[in-house]
């Protein structure tokens, strides 16, 4: 054959990179279309945790074993993005043993390897445990980065040649005689890097097949192909704690029930989750009784949890796929295992696959089965390489040892950038210029941030997945306009202010869930501040942009002997 | 009526108002608790930030802001590494007494500091040898007060200073404070000790009027430098208290632990809080109230014991600790008494007060200007509330010397604008700054308020 066949894949989360970065390694060609930014959808909305397939040991044991397989798999390959914390299956007075006992001996029927620790040491491990927990099943579970693992498919995705289009929507499926023959997507900002303010525009793209990976949304553009997929949305809420309290997976040995999990997640623990059947994967409501019924049951596991500061919460909706005739009423018999339609073979329509159900840590596993599945489409006999071949970032992490010294930076804020940054620390921090803090919450150097807005345009919610910027507990109070900041140069005004806009809205609305205590005061104070010193109630410079040729330049700016213009440091100070 | 009945619910044991919020003993056998849940009490205000008087003169100090809960949010419980600039913290605890949000500031500078010293600092470094040497001046003291006299002229002799200087970075700046020929322990036993002061005690209570057998019972912590240095400030504290009728204990004691805090040397600082708690204890519980004549020993008994150390007893003996004019305040009608006095001869001067930190973290920092204000034949003027910088063995440490000094300038100067010539403060190192910034000679209230109320307080062995 002469040029590689052009692939079209649909959806930018975990799936959707998992696929661009499997074909694109086989040397096909790739183009990967998503609405928002990557991991808008669920990818960007879940919990965090790699499982070992402990919490399907009973109840669906195929779906543990791809999962301790996968899990083995992303330990080698994304380093940078896991954190191999553990996990226990912790049981209560109240809790059956005869479960405990099958959960057990299902883990390790699937090679998830297992031990039985007594509470005493359960609680050595992780001492703010309640008092009365009497023993837990002890599991490789870990600690996943949704955010960084997806950026790093799509980074893996573009050396080999893949184009990747954020902001831009499928509107339509253009098909000709039963055959998919590709794509009319929308640009918010143009083709290429978000660039707020860039006029946008429509574009047909020609694509020899299409991947249908949109997750809950993937019934849509079934409607649009004309093909019915029966998603079944179900949402599930997390709750963001301020601090750790737990450096362990927490889960509750129990058969089925919500608020089971606690994950220890950067320097935050996530609690969750739910599983509630909804119509609209956009629009569900969100209810406080949510919130407060998880904080109180997992409470019972970490007493602690009652009374800690949460800075944030969130819904994501799973994309549950069951053949139709299986009917099951209730959302969490639903299984955990994904599905490879073929459009053809289902529905008589040539040229396209959706990828449905799943987990986010199976999904390279779901990469490389449809990515098999496309090649031989076109009697492509490569390889997968995908176990294999470690992510950006993860190649060789040697670099963690002489992190501080090497970029000068304070111990607690170098060790996390190197956590976040992983083998490409040194290219990114490795800088001569001035490097100061720009997130203190999160520890996040001006180096890190510049090197995403690279990555990412001016889109500041892109910036934010990348570097944790504005996720620590003042929930960008502090740091949002350091971030618009840190646009200048490159962006113009009106465009920092855009994507300023944009950031503070993001950042607002996982707040309003977590208004009361300490994240109340936190709120008051972020209102306060940038109301008042930064006038975002009411920005009367919105809409044009600021003529700052108005201004004068400062004391001393004509003659004496300051110098004209800002010094981002102030500048000289006097008698110094 | 007292001076200082309380008017609000606030306790002074607590000065922070946030929600209180249990440390976990993480490993019991080591002092090291998770403090990451503190840190949910910070919004980020930096009141903090701007209350730190090394961040104002230090631009590489991060400020305790980063020291305490930013840090202690991005720390893991293992294998996370402390930043060295804990080490330029002087452990003045002005953030703790600015933060309005209960963060457990200094709390989580000390115990990262001890986690530093104890798994980063080298220990054949002469850093860590200086500093335990420093902190452990109780035991040079107790050295030199074998042989005073000769203490005195070695330690300030200049090549052996220059050789210090060098040798173990202690600066050649400052001159070492002079031994007292007899130590406070020594007056007191050669007094009579607890019987002589029961004694007396009671004798003033008949004076009185009172119950001979009142319930007044208090245990002196005297600390290092009353009992090796300014033993006269003991003698004022035991003859001031027998005279309001109350007996006086001097049980065993040892070092506070404030410089050893300071210092990172937390294991140091347990051993000799053990001692001092269970020696407390034993009186609390049956009746007496811990009484410091030095802010800093009483903030280490009231605030950081129960913060650092699991000991059993420590609560009780930290809320039942006080500093020696505050607990007479509390419980005497002081005021009324200093109204009536007057002084003359040695004492009636002007006094330039400057309030320690940390007295100010215990809400103290007015104490003695609104006592003295009216007492006829000597005067008193605040300094302002600035920091002296010494804090404790901080100043003296060579590479800290100039920032100490730079932090002491504006006291330096308003003691230089007020009208007195002589200096006044609770606290032993902020009288050695404060003299070695302008010179005074610095006296200790528990003396203005002997000459006070106390007739011929001399006439006694
Ligand atoms: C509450 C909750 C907790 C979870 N926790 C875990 C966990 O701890 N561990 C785990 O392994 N799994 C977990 N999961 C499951 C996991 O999150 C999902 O299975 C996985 O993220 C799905 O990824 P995806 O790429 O298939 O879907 P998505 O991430 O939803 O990606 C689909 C993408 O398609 C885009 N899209 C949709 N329509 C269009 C269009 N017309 N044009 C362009 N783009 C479009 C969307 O914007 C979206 O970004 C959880 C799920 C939920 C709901
Ligand atoms: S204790 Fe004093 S020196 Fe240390 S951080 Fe707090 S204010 Fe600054
Ligand atoms: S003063 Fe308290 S609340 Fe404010 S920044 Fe400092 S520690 Fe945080």
């Amino acid at each position: 054959m002469g040029s590689p066949p052009h692939i079209a894949v649909i959806g930018g989360g975990s799936t959707g990179a998992g696929i661009a970065r499997d074909l694109s390694m086989r040397g096909l060609d790739v183009t990967l279309v998503e609405q928002g930014n990557l991991t808008h959808g669920t990818t960007g909305r879940m919990h965090g945790l790699l499982h070992s397939g402990g919490r399907y040991a009973v109840s669906d044991r195929a779906s543990a074993r791809e999962c301790i397989e996968e899990n083995r798999v992303l330990r080698e390959i994304a380093t940078h993005c896991v954190e191999m914390t553990g996990g226990l299956f912790v049981k209560r007075p109240e809790d059956d043993e005869e479960y405990f006992q099958e959960k057990l001996r299902g883990c390790r029927t699937c090679g998830i390897p297992a031990e039985v620790v007594s509470g005493a040491e359960a609680r050595a491990m992780e001492p703010h445990l309640a008092k009365d927990v009497e023993k837990a099943i002890s599991v490789p579970d870990g600690a996943v980065d949704p955010f960084r693992l997806v950026v790093a498919n799509a980074a893996s995705a573009i050396e080999h040649g893949a184009r990747i289009e954020t902001h831009s929507t499928v509107r339509d499926v253009l098909i000709e005689e039963d055959e998919v023959i590709g794509l009319e997507v929308e640009h918010a900002s143009g083709a290429g890097e978000r660039v707020h303010g860039k006029e946008g525009g429509r574009e047909e793209i020609r694509a020899d097949y299409v991947v249908n990976a949109t997750g809950a949304w993937a019934g849509r553009i079934g409607e649009m192909a004309g093909v019915d997929i029966e998603v079944r949305p179900s949402k599930g809420v997390m709750t963001i704690m301020n601090v750790r309290q737990v450096d362990t997976v927490i889960n509750r040995c129990r058969p089925k029930g919500d608020a089971d999990i606690v994950v220890p997640h950067e320097t935050t623990a996530i609690l969750g989750t739910t599983d509630e059947e909804v119509e609209d994967p956009e629009e569900y409501p969100e209810e406080r009784w949510e919130v407060d019924m998880m904080i109180e049951t997992l409470s019972e596991l970490v007493p602690m949890l009652e009374d800690a500061r949460t800075i944030r919460s969130f819904w994501g909706v799973r994309p549950l796929y069951e053949p139709p005739e299986v009917g099951s009423t209730d959302p969490t018999d639903i299984t955990r295992d994904y599905f490879l339609l073929d459009h053809a073979e289902r529905d008589d329509l040539e040229g396209m696959t959706s990828i449905v159900g799943g987990k986010f840590t199976t999904y390279r596993m779901m990469g490389e089965e449809i990515s098999d599945h496309v090649c031989s489409q076109f009697g492509i006999d490569a390889e997968c390489h995908t176990a294999e071949i470690p992510l950006p970032g993860s190649e060789d992490f040697t670099v963690l040892r002489d992190y501080m010294d090497e970029f000068g930076l304070r111990s607690p804020i170098g060790r996390r950038s190197v956590e976040r940054l992983g083998s490409r620390a040194d290219e990114v921090l490795n800088t001569s210029d001035p490097n100061p803090t720009v997130c203190t919450c999160e520890g996040v150097t001006r180096a890190e941030i510049q090197d995403a807005i690279a990555g990412s345009g001016s889109d500041l919610n892109a910036v934010r997945i990348r570097t944790r910027a504005s996720m620590g507990n003042c929930q960008g109070g502090f740091c949002c306009h350091r971030l618009a900041g840190e646009l200048h140069g490159e962006y113009d005004e009106s465009t920092a202010r855009a994507a300023w806009d944009g950031l503070l809205e993001e950042r607002w609305k996982g707040q309003r869930h977590a208004l009361w205590g300490e994240q109340l005061s936190q709120a008051a104070l972020n209102y306060a501040l940038q109301a008042t010193t930064q006038n975002r109630d009411r920005d009367p410079a919105d809409g044009d942009p600021v003529d700052f040729s108005a201004f004068d330049g400062g004391v001393g700016a004509d003659g004496g002997s300051g110098t004209a213009g800002v010094a981002t440091d102030g500048g000289p100070r006097d008698g110094d | 009526m007292s001076d200082t009945e309380p008017q609000t619910d606030f306790d002074p044991i607590e000065p922070n108002t946030g929600r209180e919020f249990e440390p976990v003993d993480v490993f019991p056998a080591t002092e090291e608790f998770d403090l990451r849940p503190g840190a949910d009490s910070c919004f980020k205000c930096s009141a903090c930030d701007t209350s730190c008087p090394v961040a104002e003169v230090d631009d590489d100090f991060p400020g305790p802001k980063f020291q305490g809960p930013e840090q202690w949010r991005l720390k893991r419980r293992e294998g996370h590494e402390i930043d060295d600039s804990v080490m330029s913290c002087s452990n003045c605890m002005r953030c703790d007494d600015a933060c309005p949000s209960g963060v457990p500031l200094s709390q989580m500078h000390n115990t990262a500091r001890g986690e530093y010293v104890e798994e980063q600092m080298s220990k054949t470094s002469v850093e860590y040898w200086r500093n335990r040497v420093l902190s452990n001046y109780r035991t040079s003291a107790f050295l030199a007060s074998k042989v005073p006299r000769l203490a005195n002229v070695t330690m300030n002799f200049g090549p052996a200073r220059w050789l210090m200087e060098k040798t173990m970075g202690v600066t050649a700046e400052r001159e070492f404070p002079a031994f007292a020929s007899t130590t406070f322990r020594e007056w007191w036993a050669e007094r009579g000790g607890a019987d002589e002061s029961r004694r007396r005690a009671r004798a003033h209570r008949e004076r009185r009027g009172l119950d001979r057998d009142a319930d007044k019972r208090v245990a002196y912590f005297h600390g290092c430098y009353s009992n090796y240095n300014t033993t006269e400030v003991g003698k004022a504290m035991v003859r001031v208290y027998e005279r309001y009728g109350y007996e006086v204990v001097a049980p065993e004691q040892k070092c506070s632990g404030t410089p050893m805090f300071a210092n990172g040397m937390l294991a140091d600082a347990r051993r000799h809080a053990e001692v001092n708690v269970s020696s407390m204890a034993d009186l609390v519980e049956q009746g007496y109230d811990a009484i410091a004549s030095c802010t800093s020993c009483s903030m280490a008994l009231r605030q950081e014991y129960p913060e650092l150390f699991d000991i059993d007893g420590i609560e009780t003996v930290a809320a039942n600790t006080f500093e020696s004019i505050e607990y007479l305040r509390i419980h005497e009608d002081l005021k009324a008494d200093v109204r009536e006095a007057r002084v003359s001869g040695d004492l009636a001067r002007e006094f330039a007060y400057h309030a320690p930190c940390h007295a100010r973290n215990q809400g103290l920092e007015r104490q003695s200007v609104e006592l003295f204000g009216d007492l006829e034949g000597a005067g008193i003027e605040d300094v302002g509330d600035s920091c002296s910088g010494i804090s404790g063995t901080y100043g003296w440490k060579e590479e800290k010397y100039e920032t100490s000094m730079a932090i002491g300038e504006e006291m330096f100067d308003h003691m230089a604008a007020a009208d007195g010539e002589v200096g006044m403060t609770e606290c032993p190192t902020c009288a050695m700054q404060m003299e070695h910034g302008t010179g005074y000679e610095i006296r200790h209230p528990l003396e203005l308020l002997e000459e006070a109320l106390v007739e011929n307080p001399r006439s006694e062995p």
